[in-house]
């Protein structure tokens, strides 16, 4: 069975950062890693060292494009088959695992088709894998659109900061609205420091959110983020990787 | 399901990636070419069963490396015809997937395969490969009685059969683009829409492509293949009540049952009279202007006013939610292109005006005898100015103007003329396009003769009158 994964948050918090570095740890481990970005701010590639130019948005607009022609050329090709190739083409395969940008919002007309086939490729594509990492924003638009329909385990990203922890609670509401097969919400703390940890832990408990772990605020992170350097580069003592490991015990791998 | 292949066969393993470290070769893909082709052959041209590989096989090529690709399938038996041939092509993707470790996508020309290390372990040959598919179709397709499949990874002969393959897939193209209402027995309805229209019907027929423009008669077909629960379904056309408007049994029944009741009749190829539904994703959307006695039409792009004074978005909110409105219509912009384009109406005769840009996108369509008299909003940005375009150009609506004013004063003579003139009728209570007749107490009905008045009307208040006793 494929485990689902999502990881959201409030801007800032440094969601994508776990993200690749859950990514990092989950595929040194044997498992046939599928890695998302759905945050139409796609930092995740960047973050995993990765350039990746194409995205799902680009594949449906083209095909909105072509069939929405108003003579298309070949009317009896499967448009299913074809979107289903735009995204096999576009799925980057990275060292270890592989990696699918979800990209741009969508433009003016109606894409209840395109996504209805999108839909079903997505279906058939994440059975391919052992694990899905999905970096999305808060607003979980990809899960309301169930463009992706199961998530076992979403995991919502803050700071110390009330408004992160808001997020949060927000993003709890939203899946309760959002009727989505979302098995499991759990809150990682980022950028914890000595000074703010039992504040951290005082506000989980009183918002009744499971903290499933708090991640040390990591000068090393800091620093390659600056530079633009993936996460990748990060070194296996740092303080945030061996907190990442932890979490994704955790979580059963 | 079947113990005599090396790999395994089964539908779960459709969508299956083959990775690039777990992959053997690549054939054709977006790094090379690859086709493939279904052929109906006569049985004894074919050797059933019989695979033939041109070029390396899977023994002689070298792990890692992309090799072009042709994959023909010739088909006989007695219900094999060619017009089956793209239907049987469609299918390859499915069977070629159902095989363990093999990853097929796309179609036609922009084949792209991958074989496993896995199951390229398994066979030295593209044979058992090949043997597999045709066991497919011949189990799945019980009208194929004999199947030989040629496999080439050759680059000249690949290119050979590339280019030979074009001519076969541009005279398809030519066939489907010449498909009818009449030459099918089945339409497809599509409930896509009814999340946010639920009373919508849309039907899908040869000539008539779906509101949103997105789904033909030829997706329809497909979709009903794969998932005949899905969104998309066959719908049996029934017996023609009347074939200028698209009136078919099978279409009327489906549209009461999608419409939980609320419609029984619809004809797919009218504007006035039981027009088709329209459901909000629509890319045009049609207005009946009531002075000029034409139609308008205005795509979601154009941001302005249209000569009703109306924009799309107002008139699409007013349109949609998958209800029958007489007077507005939407729909996809393939249906200007299709030649029973609002026929029961006067088709391209009846249409007054179009956006500039979008008069400009579909010019092609447009009968070279209509295409000057139809204004653009530089030309009639107003009813007045419309109505002064179109006298001008001697539009074909205007000689049903002469023919009413002629039927108005004959009329004149007996009758005293109540008032007169073309109302501007606010759009949001506008429901038909000719005031219905009321029945006065006395049973012998009353006329209204406007001519040449202007009235400016709040609201009308049009209801029975009570009987004194």
């Amino acid at each position: 069975m494929t485990k689902v994964i999502a990881i959201t948050g409030k801007g800032g918090t440094g969601k994508t950062a776990v993200a690749a570095l859950l990514i990092r740890y989950l595929s040194k481990n044997d498992n046939f890693l599928l890695a998302v970005d759905a945050d139409a701010d796609t930092n995740l590639p960047e973050t995993l060292g990765c350039e990746v130019v194409k995205t799902i948005g680009d594949a449906k607009e083209a095909l909105q494009e072509e069939i929405t022609k108003p003579k298309p050329d070949h009317p009896d090709m499967n448009k299913e088959s074809i979107l289903q190739s735009k995204i096999y083409e576009i799925i980057e395969e990275m060292p270890g695992y592989d990696l699918l940008v979800m990209g741009r919002p969508e433009g003016a007309g109606c894409y209840c088709y395109v996504n209805n086939l999108l839909r079903g490729i997505m279906d058939k594509l994440v059975v391919n894998y052992d694990v899905v990492v999905i970096d999305t924003e808060a607003g979980l638009e990809h899960f309301s659109r169930k463009i992706i329909r199961n998530v076992d385990n979403l995991i919502v990203v803050t700071d110390a900061s009330r408004r992160g922890f808001r997020t949060a609670e927000r993003i709890h509401e939203l899946v309760d609205e959002l009727e989505s097969n979302i098995s499991n919400i759990h809150v990682i703390a980022n950028k914890v420091t000595d000074a703010n940890r039992d504040k951290i832990e005082k506000l989980a408990g009183d918002l009744k959110l499971d903290l499933i772990g708090m991640v040390p605020l990591d000068p090393k992170v800091e620093e390659l983020d600056i530079g633009g350097i993936p996460l990748s580069e990060l070194p296996e003592d740092s303080a945030a990787v061996i907190e990442i490991e932890k979490i994704a015990k955790k979580l059963g791998f | 399901m079947a113990d005599e292949f090396p790999f395994e066969i089964s539908p779960m393993y459709e969508g299956e990636r083959v990775r690039k470290d777990g992959m053997f070769v690549e054939l054709g893909g977006p790094k090379s070419m690859g086709l493939e082709l279904v052929r109906a052959a006569e049985m004894d041209a074919i050797v059933d069963d019989k695979v033939t590989i041109v070029g390396p096989d899977i023994k002689d090529m070298e792990e890692g490396k992309t090799y072009p690709w042709a994959m023909v399938f010739n088909i006989g038996g007695e219900l094999v015809e060619p017009d089956l041939e793209s239907v049987v092509e469609r299918r390859v993707h499915d069977f070629v997937n159902y095989c363990q470790g093999v990853m097929h996508l796309n179609q036609r020309y922009d084949v792209w395969m991958r074989i496993s290390k896995d199951t390229a372990g398994k066979i030295d040959s593209l044979e058992a490969f090949g043997q597999a598919v045709m066991m497919l179709f011949k189990t799945e397709l019980p009208f194929i009685e004999k199947m030989q499949a040629t496999f080439y990874t050759d680059e000249a002969a690949v290119k050979e059969q590339l280019d030979n393959a074009m001519d076969i897939f541009k005279a398809r193209d030519a066939r489907t683009k010449d498909l009818h209402d009449e030459d099918v027995d089945v339409f497809y309805g599509c409930t896509l829409c009814q999340a946010f229209a639920p009373t919508s019907v849309c039907v899908v027929t040869p000539d008539r492509v779906a509101l949103c423009g997105a789904i033909n008669w030829f997706d329809g077909r497909a979709a009903a293949k794969v998932d005949p629960e899905g969104p998309q379904f066959e719908l049996a056309k029934g017996e023609v009540i009347d074939e200028l408007s698209g009136e078919y049994t099978g279409v009327n029944e489906i549209a009461k049952k999608l419409s939980g009741g609320e419609f029984d009749r619809i004809k797919i190829h009218s504007f006035f009279e039981f027009p088709h539904t329209s459901c909000g994703c629509f890319e045009v959307v049609g207005f009946y202007i009531p002075e000029v006695d034409g139609i308008g039409w205005v795509n979601r792009e154009f941001q302005g006013m249209s000569p009703n004074g109306l924009g799309f978005s107002t008139m699409a909110g007013q349109t949609g939610g998958g209800k029958q409105v007489v007077g507005f219509l939407g729909v996809g912009v393939n249906y200007f292109y299709s030649p029973k384009f609002i026929q029961s109406d006067g088709g391209w005769n009846r249409v007054v005006w179009l956006p500039a840009s979008f008069k400009e996108k579909i010019a092609e369509t447009i009968p070279a005898d209509i295409i000057d008299k139809i204004a653009t909003e530089a030309d009639a940005p107003d009813v007045d100015a419309l109505k002064a375009f179109l006298l001008e150009k001697n539009h074909p609506v205007v000689a049903n103007w002469a023919a009413e004013e002629e039927e108005e004063e004959e009329e004149e003579e007996e009758e005293e003329a109540v008032a007169a003139a073309p109302m501007m009728m606010p759009a949001a209570g506008f429901q038909m396009p000719a005031m219905p007749m009321v029945s006065g107490g006395s049973g012998s009905g009353i006329k209204l003769t406007f001519k040449n008045a202007k009235i400016t009307i709040d609201k009308m208040i049009i209801s029975e009158k009570k009987a004194k006793k």
